[in-house]
């Protein structure tokens, strides 16, 4: 992708994603609003689980109430509407604009995916507090479970927007994808494991949601901050993370490339 | 009486029209219960893990998810235009509303059928099938008159309170927002046995939102666990009479605000 090339379009598309949320304020608000109520239900739910017990499969009761308030707060900011967008662009004809311009379509996607997440950065002076009330957080245990949070976020948002992109080129061929669309999410969202982390998910339904992407949104990265890297030693879990952006990424090409010649011939 | 019949004539066409479009209506039908179901799912292996959350086994969550899912799709049947109130005042339609022969709280409600609640509907009975031998209830026809009771008690329980705060919009236009979050709360609070949220919490949820009459009161009826719950024995009983009654208080508050209204002049 051109992005050094194209850098001062690349930001001015970061920008009006930025200046979208800065208008929808109020509705994120809201959203957050929604994720408190979800953490605070879900931290309850779990300690009634354990009970009086301290810890059940190695995971520290403290342990699994940060993972939730965690994975729930991190699912929030990497939520992406690229799908929507495409879906929307291409129902009036929009498309046409976004591809005559000199900078390649997944690059101007991956701009906006950028400008949003920004867009909504300011929201965590928001969310923190919220989250703090609602559910549990604390300080990594250790420095590298910090250190490696911090590049398994980065590796997750990068996942998330390659994985919402592909679901939004799939409305280059059809635009009936509102029943799809609400299926992928639920199945996506329950399978990062923000609801149930993979430690406690019985073995038949782990050994599916493993070969999926999603777990590399949440899972990975938050089990990793609360010292419980996902599938053993911290590396092999990043690695895990940057094999599925390879993965996506090549998708992504042979997707486009079809989609591309496919609106060609439409469009004449 | 012939109000009655019109009114299940508007019910019936909004009915019909939603089913032109039977691809999108099925899927819809079958995305409410996918959506219905992953919530159901954590649940599910939670107590298939932990074997109880708060002592009540995987059979009686069930049970009491199944009434609470049933009693959402009755609700959402009956009164999903309850959330479509704002559009309706602002656009000016309610305008129309007032020049046709019959109140236009029930024009409101047929105004458009959102199939997804069959969804809700086939998922919550399922739950309860599924439930039905496993908990130690005895299904003598009495159990399964106030299961039903219980069930359509709920959904007016839910209703009640969109009517009550739909009611609001006659004067402040706009509060979508207030009713979804309530829903929400609804939604996600009321699945669970509430023994385990902080008493004051377990309060909120019975006096200022009355989830706890929706299902986990009758549920807890019927299970024999009236005792765990924060109101007397008897009070869980009557939940389904709770329905009624607050049902009735909210259309009475409705009436009182509709009479504020002003046109938008749109």
């Amino acid at each position: 992708m051109t992005v050094t090339r194209n850098w001062p379009a690349w930001v001015a598309i970061a920008r009006t994603s930025i200046r979208y949320h800065y208008t929808y304020r109020f509705n994120a608000v809201i959203a957050i609003l929604f994720t408190g109520l979800q953490i605070y239900l879900l931290t309850v739910v779990w300690k009634a689980a354990y009970g009086d017990r301290a810890e059940v499969d190695g995971i520290a009761i403290g342990q699994l109430l940060v993972y939730l308030t965690l994975a729930q707060l991190q699912l929030r900011f990497l939520q992406m509407e690229l799908d929507g967008d495409i879906e929307g662009r291409i129902r009036l004809g929009q498309i046409g604009f976004d591809l005559s311009r000199p900078v390649g379509y997944p690059s101007q996607l991956l701009a906006a995916a950028v400008g949003d997440m920004i867009g909504q950065l300011p929201m965590l002076a928001v969310a923190f507090p919220i989250a703090l009330v609602a559910g549990e957080l604390s300080a990594p245990p250790t420095m590298t479970a910090g250190v490696g949070y911090a590049a398994a976020l980065v590796l997750a948002w990068i996942v998330a927007a390659l994985l919402n992109m592909l679901i939004g080129l799939i409305s280059f061929w059809t635009l009936e994808m509102s029943g799809f669309r609400m299926i992928y999410n639920l199945v996506g969202n329950f399978a990062t494991g923000a609801l149930v982390p993979l430690w406690f998910m019985p073995d038949a339904l782990r050994a599916v949601i493993e070969v999926l992407p999603f777990q590399a949104i949440g899972f990975v990265p938050v089990s990793i901050y609360v010292g419980e890297p996902a599938t053993g030693a911290l590396w092999s879990a990043l690695l895990l993370q940057a094999m599925w952006v390879g993965i996506l990424i090549l998708i992504i090409r042979w997707v486009w490339g079809r989609a591309y010649r496919h609106t060609v011939i439409q469009g004449g | 009486m012939e109000r009655i019949s019109i009114i299940l004539a508007l019910a019936a066409a909004s009915l019909r029209s939603e089913f032109q479009y039977r691809a999108n209506a099925i899927s819809s039908v079958i995305g409410g219960m996918i959506y219905q179901l992953t919530g159901f799912l954590v649940v599910w292996i939670i107590v298939d893990r932990f074997n109880t959350i708060g002592g009540w086994s995987l059979a009686e969550i069930t049970f009491l998810y199944g009434m609470r899912l049933t009693a959402h799709g009755i609700f959402y049947m009956c009164f999903s235009q309850m959330f479509e109130i704002d559009r309706v005042l602002i656009s000016g339609e309610y305008d129309r509303f007032l020049v046709r022969p019959i109140s236009p709280l029930p024009q409101l409600f047929t105004r458009k059928l959102r199939v997804n609640c069959f969804g809700d509907l086939i998922g919550g009975a399922a739950l309860l099938g599924f439930a039905a031998q496993g908990v130690s209830i005895v299904w003598s026809p009495l159990a399964i008159t106030f299961v039903l009771l219980a069930v359509i008690g709920g959904a007016l329980v839910e209703g009640a309170i969109q009517i009550a705060l739909g009611s609001l919009s006659f004067k402040f236009l706009s509060t979508i927002t207030v009713r979804n979050t309530v829903n929400e709360v609804f939604n996600q609070y009321g699945n669970y046995p509430q023994r385990i949220f902080p008493e004051l919490l377990q309060y909120v949820l019975t006096f200022a939102l009355p989830v706890a009459f929706v299902a986990y009161f009758p549920a807890s009826a019927l299970l024999d666990k009236a005792g765990e719950v924060v109101v007397p024995a008897w009070a869980a009983w009557i939940a389904p009479l709770v329905g009624m009654v607050s049902f009735l208080g909210a259309l009475r508050i409705w009436r009182r605000a509709s009479r504020g209204y002003q046109s938008a002049g749109t």
